[in-house]
């Protein structure tokens, strides 16, 4: 049974995902353990956490370490071990068996992985250590993003699932959202969906200008091929290999990486990371874009579509409704793009409910993952500015897409449309 | 004088931690979320709107835009050729704009007027932003040339106090955690995400660094972009209201009381002229007095929570004072006792003030009127004061230049 969490062991302290959610931890007064192959790195992720606390105060509440000397003392008295290593299947199972001989009876071990298999990753291990085992997937960065999803294997005891659950909605402020064990979880499966698709639009319009009509003013706070530069190329790929090999439903083959982004992975155009990916910044900040075709880059030319100026001139005096109107009505091959996008998330989103989430919790899951995860607005909210479920249907049928069975109501929908206007940015 | 009751019959206010520059979003577009809101919360028609009353401090400044009043036409057709205006009083815009309200409607001109209080002020950086604040003092005599003007004031407010009481600045540290942990409770305040523990607000360090004399960054509110919408309306309007929404009248608040207070914008000035006084700033004691007076309140003790303005610690340190909590100087005491706090005999701020729920000058007014009338009607979610009754709001305008306290609360 367990009990109460007051400290907590990160491994992997050194990356992003440890070092900022050890650090939420360290802010909410629990006692943590960074640890990391080094010392060294270990304290870089300190640092980290600082940064995002604002504060050197939580510094108190964290120690230290590196594998080779501090795991045995980091492990022994830890109410929770969260792992945040490289996402490699060999070296996290290789931790695993590590660190087990370390651990109390009734240690909570979560990975924040979202794709890799819970129980290929805990396969070898005792049942004890299985039984205390599950998923905490932290969005990051977590000071900012709330969203986290948690789940569990067969053989997790069930009581920890409900009991972390709560400890993360009550003590580190979570939007927790419970979802089924497998790859890419709810916030994951559908957004990749919809990167994977939209990666596909950079052939025929290039990158500019997919970026342009699925810019902010759709739904988001950031152009999804800039996300993916933020994301990595790299972990693109393997999260569309990982979501092809192990996921499987009416849009599977939408799974796929266009010729060019290997192309640009085997240049070590990667992203930000690289300072080259989708874009790249030329002398004085202007931006070029990467073209698929010559493999080079070729410098902004600010495209400019009516409908897209109108709408995004509406969202910048706060006319949302209006501006979807625009959305809706418009015509040309650029407006029906921007319509399949959108409908994309609509019927892809709404049909995976039962499978990524519990049906009871209707769309509410995926909506809370979206909005607090990834800052997208919520597919209900789509639903809603796009006149609502029979409209909506009326447009998923003619797009040839999956009708869901049902459209859950969403509580309170003027109540949404009021504090939507957070996600539709006037870019 | 007339006495027709006026009421406030609910409201709206936006999620301060949003950054509408960031959104390229015009400030009307949150002028209209807040009406918007407002229209939705209360099941307010357009047409039954009789006037729309803006606040707002200094949006040529900081958004190149004047003449805000003109914005709200636009949001519904049935608001053509609806009497508008704008109101500035520097913080205190929303509270004077509120004032001017309640005369309109005991002067039987208008029946029901929407208020929106607004600032938009993340267009610029903080240097530039604490330089446009400037204009609320005094600026050629005590902001040319500083860089953060307001801080450096009410640091001043703070000196003043320890010397003639001595001050701890412990206990300005607590006014900022308690501030912090309510704002942890409420889903609009700016900081609820925030870290912040009595220990850092105690403490001088690499981000909590020193912003003028003792203001820490911790010691200060927010600067913020943010629009509260809510509706004031005369006792008739208010009776057919109840009636065709099916409320007991008893339960909508009604506005008991109000003080309002001018002193010389000087702060100093103002300092000399309190020299003989048992109170730091007589001139905003004189607001709540009158308040109480109006409101026929013996003293703070017939109140059940206080929304007071708290743009610095030092200033809700003089609140406490202020507001009879304690004897004049002797603020910590309250501070120590817990008095103060959510669970506390009489707490301020439960929404978190304009350190933890944010600052945006124009809408604070407004914004403490709305909590006030969310405490009394018991919808205030997490940061319910329960079974409040009556609230104070203390709103004030430059270093408590323009003073306006307000007593809010139902039967």
């Amino acid at each position: 049974m367990h009990k109460s969490i007051k400290k907590v062991a990160v491994l992997g302290a050194s990356g992003t995902v440890g070092s900022l959610t050890g650090g939420i931890l360290a802010q909410e007064n629990l006692q943590v353990y960074f640890l990391s192959r080094t010392f060294n790195g270990a304290e870089k992720g300190l640092a980290k956490a600082i940064a995002q606390a604002r504060s050197e105060i939580i510094s108190k509440n964290i120690i230290c370490g590196d594998y080779n000397q501090h795991l045995k003392k980091a492990l022994k008295d830890a109410d929770w071990v969260i792992e945040a290593v490289a996402e490699n299947l060999e070296i996290k199972r290789e931790l695993y068996k590590r660190i087990e001989k370390f651990l109390k009876p009734d240690t909570i071990i979560s990975s924040t992985t979202s794709s890799l298999p819970l129980d290929a990753l805990a396969q070898g291990r005792t049942e004890l250590f299985r039984k205390n085992f599950l998923s905490t997937h932290f969005y990051n960065p977590p000071g900012k993003m709330l969203a986290c999803e948690i789940a569990a294997t067969d053989r997790t005891e069930p009581h920890l699932f409900d009991f972390m659950k709560n400890f993360l909605k009550t003590k580190l402020h979570r939007e927790v959202i419970p979802v089924k064990n497998i790859a890419g979880f709810a916030g994951n499966r559908v957004a990749f969906l919809l990167f994977s698709k939209i990666t596909e639009l950079v052939t025929e319009y290039g990158a500019e200008m997919t970026d342009y009509l699925i810019g902010p003013y759709t739904g988001r706070l950031m152009p999804p091929l800039a996300t993916l530069d933020l994301v990595g190329l790299d972990i693109h790929k393997a999260i569309i290999q990982n979501l092809n090999a192990n996921t499987s439903d009416e849009l599977h083959k939408g799974f796929i990486l266009p010729g060019y982004i290997n192309k640009m992975i085997d240049n070590g155009l990667l992203g930000n990371k690289t300072k080259a990916g989708f874009y790249k910044k030329l002398e004085g900040e202007r931006l070029s874009y990467y073209d698929p075709h010559s493999g080079q880059y070729t410098p902004a030319v600010k495209p400019h579509i009516g409908f897209v100026e109108h709408a995004k001139n509406l969202i910048h005096l706060g006319m949302y409704q209006q501006a979807f109107d625009v959305i809706k009505t418009a015509t040309g091959r650029e407006a029906e793009i921007v319509r399949d996008i959108l409908c994309t998330y609509i019927s892809y989103a709404y049909n995976r409910i039962g499978e990524v989430t519990d049906h009871q919790m209707g769309i509410e899951g995926i909506d809370k993952v979206m909005s607090a995860g990834y800052h997208w607005a919520p597919p209900s909210l789509i639903v809603n500015l796009l006149g609502g479920k029979n409209e909506v249907v009326k447009m998923l049928q003619q797009k040839g897409l999956k009708v869901p069975e049902k459209f859950y109501s969403t509580k309170k929908p003027i109540l949404q449309l009021l504090n939507s206007g957070k996600y539709f940015v006037a870019r | 004088m007339r006495k027709d009751k006026v009421y406030i019959l609910g409201g709206y206010q936006t999620d301060f931690a949003r950054n509408w520059a960031r959104e390229n979003k015009h400030i009307s577009a949150m002028m209209r979320e807040a009406y918007e809101g407002a229209s939705y919360f209360t099941k307010i028609e357009p047409a039954q709107i009789d006037a729309a009353f803006i606040a707002n401090l200094a949006a040529e400044l900081f958004c190149t835009q004047a003449h805000l009043n003109s914005f709200v036409i636009d949001f519904n057709p049935a608001f053509s050729s609806l009497p508008t205006c704008r109101f500035e009083a520097a913080c205190a815009s929303g509270s004077v704009a509120a004032l001017a309200a309640i005369a309109y409607i005991q002067a039987e001109i208008y029946d029901l007027i929407l208020l929106i209080g607004v600032e938009q002020m993340k267009t610029v950086d903080p240097a530039k932003g604490g330089d446009f604040l400037g204009t609320a003092a005094w600026y050629e005599k005590e902001c040319a040339g500083i860089k953060f003007p307001f801080p450096k004031l009410f640091g001043k407010l703070g000196d003043e106090y320890d010397k003639r009481f001595g001050l701890d600045d412990k206990y300005l540290a607590k006014i900022a955690e308690i501030n912090y942990k309510n704002a942890r409770k409420n889903p609009n305040a700016q900081t609820r995400n925030w870290f912040m523990n009595l220990e850092h607000a105690n403490t001088l360090g690499d981000y909590n660094t020193p912003v003028s004399g003792r203001i820490k960054v911790t010691d200060c509110s927010q600067i913020t972009d943010g629009a509260v919408g809510i509706f004031l309306a005369s006792e008739k309007f208010t009776q057919e209201y109840a009636k065709r929404q099916n409320i007991n009248i008893d339960k909508i608040p009604a506005m008991l009381g109000w003080g309002h207070t001018t002193a010389s914008i000087e702060f100093a000035k103002k300092v000399a002229d309190s020299a003989d006084s048992k109170y730091v700033l007589p001139v905003t004691r004189k607001a709540i007095l009158e308040a109480f007076k109006s409101a026929n309140i013996k003293d703070c003790w017939q109140l059940d929570v206080i929304e007071t303005h708290d743009c610095f610690t030092t200033s809700e340190y003089m609140a406490i004072d202020h507001f009879g909590l304690t004897e004049p100087g002797q603020s910590y005491k309250a501070i120590e006792q817990g008095v103060i706090e959510i669970n506390g005999k009489l707490p301020i701020n439960p929404s978190g003030g304009l350190i933890g729920c944010g600052h945006p000058v124009g809408a604070t007014g407004t914004r403490q009127l709305l909590d006030a009338y969310k405490q009394v009607t018991q919808t205030a979610g997490d940061y319910q004061v329960p079974g409040a009754k009556k609230a104070a709001t203390l709103n004030i305008g430059g270093t408590a230049t323009t003073n306006v306290c307000f007593i809010v609360g139902t039967k």
